[in-house]
């Protein structure tokens, strides 16, 4: 049986121009016991309504939410046995660090002396031991991130949710934050949902993924399929750079350009390619490079079909004899690469 | 929980309209002697304040003896208000800008001190400021209540020309200056445009608070000069007449145009 | 132009203006407040420390006599002052946070509701006391016709009177600081809070009311000190029960013309003001230290 299970869930938001939006629109997602999930979409897609339906900030209109077989829309947000780690950390300036970490357990009314050895192994779980006489103003961007982490924890939940928490960071932080938090989760045992926008995040932590886009969910999905077995346009685009074809049943662009396909689902359908599915051939797709983007060891290029169409994005190992702009070249691919959506 | 406090908050709402809704409707009630047992509509104390005869019961009730002072009252008090407002706008601008932009030593100092003037309860400086002119043998006169309203309404302007500054980036002024400008051009070409909100505030600020001081002035007003403020202190402590109520309308209505306007002023900034 | 000479030329008028103007006479109430009283009003120059003794009960008996009234009259100003400041900030809390989440035009009306007063008249705002607190005002009329009370209510010229008179001037005073701490209170602390499993009373004394602990003294310190002060409001609703420090000073000045005794009063007025400055001031840099 899975830990977290939602429901059918909706959510109506009146718009300010008095409109209505679907935040939520009918979403089921189950989450296990020890699972990294992920809420992945653009802003706007209904994951941090979800997140805060089940922290309990936010109402459902319909649906049902619940953690271990209990329903957790019939409680308060303070009687819900999961905590969150918030976007802008919210941590309490007017206390200090340990004050912070302990909080969920002053407030069950826990003796300071038992608090102590709790914040302070909550601190040493994410590498902060010995700040905590520090206070909050005191800290750094990364340091502050760790507090909200260690004060999320403290009282043990099932369920930990995590909303955009590495936004604020640089690059090398977050990406550093990344793995520490997929380490915490594994060491902790408990579930983590983290929202999040940013697809590079959502690969690198996640057990699953969920794309989610409308106030729907479009996939769900280990980071391994949701990458190579996108189901929709939606997903295929959003998630890495991908090729688009519409092919018939030939497997035919309308410009002309052929793919294998052994067993075609429709008349007309969609196909996509990575650029890494791509590699200079002898022969293959005849076209002209109309701009290289330098990426270190790979190159970034962009090929304009002889027959015409939309530019092909390719990715290409850096050498000396790399194609340069104005270059004809002939673009192969493995004929197992070509992925089929769904819709 | 919620709905209490929206009564909670309603009734605050209350407590303070409700006392300018009793002067506004009792200024219409025709009983002269008990003016607060209502007695029908009259606007008969309007036309009292503009000179009019009224021809009223003869009763221990006496009206304004001469509209001339009331008028005169008036005009002091805009006389003394334009002079204020306009001394204490340029030099509670001018003193923002320095402390703003200029480094000098004392400047905290002299940051702290300026919100002295406005923290210091007026009835300390009204009589500092009674015993200084008198000990230097100046005559109390217009010109002492102007110097008197603007001791701390300079620290007002400061004050609002300052937050305002505070939220203004000073690239453009480097950028001002980059591009050739003196201090004094970028002054007046890019500073006190971009503050120009802020100024406007101040000074509208300075004009009412200066419209509406009572303490400092009914120390330093002097017997020849009196301003609206004082002449309604005065009236009320000779015994409260049924004319004080149309002057307190008319009053309450300026109050309601000044401070519309200045949230006009404060709204049609924001869209462009 | 050179940048210092233009930096002396913003500086110097005003600085000059308020040194002479505003330190001036200052200077001169401390100087006064230790000179001798002249027989006809006025002063004789020479040192003189009994216009304290006639307060703090060091007075020779003979010339002035010390009179435990006025150490009363003074204790009840700080009394009226600071029960004014608790029933501001009582009044205002629940209304700042009902404001605070009201949609944004609704907001802005309400603010501007708020400060309208402040733009009108004071004294005219008192007189509609008197009309309202009179032995046969308004609030007498209503409830002797809904038969509540049997005989006038006395609540004009009364120390009541008094407190819901400044209470009444002050409360946009203590609104506005406590508004915009509230305004500025993240949402997410509170949630924060209740995420971490703080019911809604552990939330407010735990999160939200020392998170807006600035606004609160900001708001008691500007309410504070011009009710200590006070002189217009005991005037008018006060009569001779209610009355504070400031008609003392008022009646040394325009009615017993002894200066001196007035400039003490004032002297004491000034260094209450001064005392709550600093310690607000300490207080503001301690939390910015923290």
């Amino acid at each position: 049986m899975s830990l977290l299970s939602v429901r059918g869930a909706r959510r109506v938001f009146q718009t300010p121009e008095g409109g209505r939006l679907a935040a939520l629109d009918g979403v089921d997602l189950q989450v296990g016991a020890e699972e990294f999930v992920t809420l992945l979409g653009p802003s706007g897609c209904g994951k941090t309504t979800l997140l805060r339906a089940i922290s309990g900030f936010e109402a459902l209109d319909e649906g049902t939410i619940h953690l271990q077989g209990a329903d957790l829309l019939r409680l308060a947000p303070y009687r819900r046995p999961v905590n969150t780690v918030f976007q802008s950390y919210a941590l309490f300036g007017h206390m200090s660090v340990a004050r912070n970490v302990g909080y969920a357990l002053e407030v069950r009314g826990m003796g300071r002396a038992a608090r102590q050895a709790r914040v302070d192994e909550a601190l040493e779980k994410v590498g902060l031991s010995g700040l905590g006489a520090r206070a909050i103003g005191q800290l750094s961007g990364g340091q502050r991130q760790r507090v909200a982490l260690a004060r999320a924890i403290v009282a043990e939940p099932r369920l930990l949710l995590l909303d955009e928490p590495l936004s604020a960071l640089d690059r090398n932080l977050r990406q550093q934050m990344q793995l520490e938090l997929k380490a915490l989760q594994a060491r902790l045992g408990i579930a983590f949902v983290f929202v999040t926008h940013d697809q590079e995040e959502a690969l690198t932590m996640s057990d699953r993924v969920v794309v989610m886009r409308k106030g729907r969910i479009e996939q769900i999905g280990p980071p391994r399929e949701i990458y190579r077995k996108p189901r929709t346009r939606f997903v295929a685009e959003f998630i890495g750079e991908t090729n688009l074809f519409d092919l018939d049943a030939q497997g035919r662009t309308p410009e002309g350009l052929i793919f294998a396909v052994p067993n075609p689902p429709a008349a007309r359908f969609t196909a996509c390619l990575r650029p890494s599915d791509f590699h200079l051939a002898e022969q293959g797709i005849a076209g002209v490079v109309t701009k290289v983007v330098y990426l270190g060891a790979d190159l970034h290029l962009y090929v304009q079909p002889k027959v015409g169409g939309p530019e092909l994005r390719v990715t290409a190992r850096d050498h000396a004899a790399a194609p340069v702009v104005g270059a004809e070249v002939h673009l192969g691919h493995d004929p197992e690469a070509l992925h089929l959506l769904e819709a | 929980m919620r709905s209490l406090l929206t009564l909670w908050s309603l009734a605050f709402f209350a407590f303070i309209y409700a006392p300018l809704a009793v002067i506004v409707a009792y200024s219409f009630n025709a009983n002269p002697v008990n003016m607060m047992i209502w007695d029908g509509f009259t606007l008969d104390w309007y036309r009292g304040l503009f000179g009019a005869a009224v021809e009223r019961p003869a009763s221990d009730a006496l009206y304004i003896e001469n509209t001339d002072q009331l008028l005169a009252a008036l005009r002091t008090s805009l006389t003394v208000a334009f002079f204020t407002t306009t001394i204490a706008t340029v030099l509670g601008t001018s003193l923002a800008i320095a402390l703003g932009r200029g480094r000098f030593v004392g400047q905290k100092a002299l940051g702290g001190f300026l919100l002295l003037p406005m923290m210091m309860p007026d009835i300390v400086l009204g009589i500092g400021l009674l015993i200084f002119f008198l000990t230097l043998g100046m005559q109390l006169s217009l010109l002492t209540i102007i110097i008197g309203h603007c001791t701390f309404l300079i620290s007002y302007v400061f004050v609002i020309v300052q937050a305002r500054l505070a939220g203004l980036d000073p690239a453009l002024e480097e950028a001002s200056a980059d591009l050739g400008a003196s201090p004094f051009v970028t002054l007046r070409k890019v500073l006190i445009p971009q503050l120009a909100p802020g100024i406007l505030g101040g000074a509208l600020l300075a004009f009412v608070i200066s419209m509406d001081d009572l303490v400092i002035t009914y120390f330093i007003a002097g017997t020849d000069n009196t301003t609206l403020p004082v002449f309604i202190f005065g009236m009320i402590r000779r015994g409260v007449k049924p004319e004080i109520n149309a002057i307190a309308t008319l009053i309450i209505l300026s109050s309601v145009v000044i401070a519309g306007l200045g949230l006009w002023l404060r709204a049609r900034k924001t869209p462009a | 132009m050179r940048q210092s000479t233009f930096l002396a030329a913003l500086l110097a008028p005003a600085t000059l203006f308020l040194g002479v103007f505003f330190l001036g006479p200052l200077l001169i109430i401390a100087v006064f407040s230790l000179l001798t009283p002249g027989l006809y009003g006025g002063v004789e120059w020479s040192f003189y420390h009994q216009n304290y003794g006639r307060i703090f009960g060091w007075a020779d008996g003979i010339m002035e006599i010390y009179e435990p009234v006025y150490l009363q009259i003074l204790l009840r100003s700080l009394g009226f002052a600071a029960l004014t400041v608790g029933l501001c900030l009582v009044i205002c809390y629940p209304v700042a946070f009902w404001v605070a989440r009201l949609p944004p035009r609704a907001r802005l009306f309400c603010l501007f509701l708020v400060t309208l007063p402040f733009f009108s008249s004071l004294i005219v705002r008192l007189y509609a006391w008197l009309l309202i607190l009179k032995p046969s005002g308004l609030l007498n009329q209503t409830l002797l016709a809904t038969g509540l009370i049997q005989t006038p209510l006395e609540i004009l010229y009364t120390q009541s009177a008094v407190v819901l008179g400044l209470v009444y001037v002050m409360v946009p005073f203590m609104f506005l600081p406590l508004y915009s701490a509230i305004d500025n209170l993240d949402r997410s602390m509170v949630e924060a809070s209740m995420d971490l499993g703080a019911n809604r009373v552990q939330t407010f004394t735990k999160v939200v009311l020392p998170q807006t602990l600035p606004g609160i003294i900001g708001g008691a310190v500007i309410v504070f000190i011009p009710s200590v002060g006070n002189f217009i409001v005991p005037d008018v609703l006060g009569g001779a029960k209610g009355l504070m420090v400031g008609n003392l000073v008022e009646q040394q000045f325009l009615s017993a013309r002894n200066w001196p005794f007035g400039a003490a009063l004032a002297m004491i007025v000034m260094g209450v003001v001064l005392a709550t400055l600093l310690y607000a001031s300490a207080r503001a840099r301690s939390a910015a230290h923290a």
